[in-house]
């Protein structure tokens, strides 16, 4: 049995390399070329592709997850279509140097549940542009639709003359197989956004990775913030394809002195407070108890499913379930990340306070990953920003659509998250084409004049101290 | 596309390839080497070299060639000769540059 697997993957692995060769050979208008076929191919489906993961994960809404393929299509390529990914990508006359951008290789790409057809348009499209061939690893629960995906755009990329084998998938399912190719030799690179077990495993695998980190996703609203439209902002984003977004708010911090004033605006928007009960009743289908970690079968549900699993009533319409705790940590489990229309909420006595908890809530599993502010003072942003371990810190904005990217601000647009070395990831960026290059330096040469003008005898005289030396250096000649 | 040469002496076949050798070129190159490559009639003792001197672009289906008749022709029997260094890159990256003898 192992084998056959091992003989499988060689297999997939010598074809994804034969691509990678001919692809090296491809100039900047042939790879381009590729790129925009398969981001019109892909752009063309985003709605059947959406249905197709909604129905088959049963999880999210279509609608969202079709905004979700336009930003892994349109406004990834938008971003990435002006890029120089193909031979001298720079040249900088004053240090001399110029730069190459190579590619890596063969790309094994890990698809999530949550965001199946889009991470896989994201993933082929950025690794496409870095004339990188991308072998797809879906999750067994979202296998047709990312099979289906996958069709569409290799379909395009051959029909533009893109090397054949450029787009491969490994069959879904098998932990043990993924393991095996992420493992194999001639694997240049693990493009991973998943679990944490799964990224741990790209990462033990001897090959590079590019990981994300979980999110737990903290949100101080500032006695400056605008409250209604912070209110609106964080529904908005929580509710966008039902949290699936690991860059969704998980907890809402908020002073003291405006706790009433939020809960009414919430409650006036549509959002349910849930009584010490009723918290007790979502956290047993929200969090499994044994692992500390969210319950697939809420991941991606609207409020209504999880009030009916969990045994509770709330008024018809209701957009989030809020819990007001009184902790944070694995024994408050509503603290924890839950991917699903459901809120933390807490109330802290001043600012510093509030900081405290959004410190707290970032490292329960969330390090690296983002956090959010709404206020309208600069100073209490950037002192917040200061305080938080997140890659990106978000101000006045709903975390979901402003993490990815492009909607809200200048970020890459992306459906993989950098989350520094706090989440165990290299980077804290937006992934996209251009971390999946090789960048040589070609260095002119350009003496330094400071070297080459010191006494350089000095260095191997022991009586001579520092500052006797760094005179000498920096002296005007 | 292709041309042949053979020195009787040294039993050396060699097979002149130039331009871009991308798939549709290779499916015809494909038939061309099936009728005039030595040993389709059964084993035969003549080294082939494919010199790709005036080659500016490879495909993965020549590559999938080069292996096929590197096959056929046994250890030692085949080469790869006069490569651009841009093609020689190509046979590096696909990682088959030892098995087909690259110079």
């Amino acid at each position: 049995m192992a084998e056959n697997q091992i003989e499988k993957a060689n297999a997939i692995l010598d074809r994804a390399q034969m691509a990678s060769a001919e692809f090296n050979q491809y100039n900047q208008e042939q790879t381009d070329k590729v790129v925009e076929a398969v981001f019109k191919a892909s752009f063309n489906n985003r709605v059947r592709l959406a249905k197709m993961a909604c129905e088959e994960t049963g999880m999210g809404v279509w609608e969202h997850k079709v905004i979700k393929n336009v930003l892994a299509s349109q406004m990834v390529y938008e971003s990435i279509r002006n890029e120089k990914t193909v031979g001298v990508i720079s040249y900088d006359p004053l240090t001399g140097i110029s730069e190459i951008a190579q590619p890596l290789g063969p790309i094994l790409a890990v698809i999530p549940v949550t965001n199946p057809t889009s991470t896989t348009i994201f993933k082929i499209l950025i690794c496409l542009k870095s004339r990188n061939p991308i072998i797809i690893s879906a999750h067994r629960g979202a296998a047709k639709s990312c099979t289906e995906t996958v069709r569409i755009c290799y379909e395009a990329a051959l029909e533009a003359g893109a090397p054949e084998d450029c787009i491969q998938m490994i069959s879904a399912g098998s932990r043990e197989f993924t393991h095996i190719v992420m493992a194999h030799s001639k694997v240049a690179l693990i493009l991973a956004t998943g679990g944490t077990g799964l990224v741990n495993a790209a990462y033990s695998s001897g090959n590079p990775a590019i990981g994300v980190g979980p999110g737990n996703v903290p949100v101080f609203i500032d006695e400056s913030a605008d409250i209604p439209f912070a209110v609106s902002n964080i529904i908005t984003s929580k509710t966008f394809d039902n949290g699936t977004i690991c860059a969704s708010e998980q907890s809402i911090v908020v002073l003291d002195s405006m706790e009433r004033k939020i809960i009414a605006e919430f409650e006036k928007q549509h959002c349910y407070f849930l009584n010490p009960e009723e918290i007790k009743k979502v956290e047993r289908i929200a969090i499994v108890d044994e692992t500390k970690s969210m319950s697939p079968f809420v991941v991606g549900q609207p409020v209504s499913v999880i009030a009916a699993k969990a045994g509770i009533t709330v008024p018809e319409g209701t957009r989030i379930l809020l819990a007001k705790l009184d902790g944070i940590g694995k024994n408050y489990p509503l603290s924890l990340e839950v991917l699903a229309p459901i809120l933390a909420f807490y109330s802290a006595r001043d600012y510093p306070s509030a900081v405290n908890m959004c410190i707290d809530l970032n490292y329960l599993g969330g390090i690296g990953h983002s956090a959010c502010i709404y206020a309208n003072d600069e100073i209490r942003i950037k002192e917040y920003a200061e305080m938080l371990n997140a890659g990106r810190v978000l101000v006045n904005t709903p975390t979901s659509q402003g993490a990815v990217g492009y909607f809200y601000n200048n970020l890459s647009p992306s459906l993989t998250l950098g989350c520094g070395t706090g989440g165990k990831n290299i980077t804290t960026e937006n992934i996209t084409a251009k971390n999946l290059l090789n960048i040589q330096r070609v260095c002119r040469r350009k003496p330094n004049e400071m070297w080459f003008s010191c006494d350089q005898s000095k260095y191997f005289d022991e009586s001579i101290g520092v500052d006797e030396i760094m005179n000498e250096y920096y002296k005007n000649h | 596309m292709v041309t042949f040469d053979y020195t009787p002496d040294n039993k050396i076949f060699t097979a002149n390839f130039s331009g871009r050798l991308d798939t549709l070129a290779v499916q015809k190159i494909s038939e061309i080497l099936q009728v005039n490559l030595p040993g389709k009639d059964g084993i035969s003792e003549d080294k082939i070299i494919f010199d790709l001197t005036n080659v500016d672009y490879i495909s993965s289906s020549f590559i999938r060639i080069c292996v096929s008749v590197a096959k056929q022709a046994g250890h030692g029997q085949f080469s790869i000769e006069h490569c651009q260094p841009f093609i020689k890159k190509t046979f590096k990256i696909s990682g088959l540059d030892e098995i087909l003898n690259v110079t």
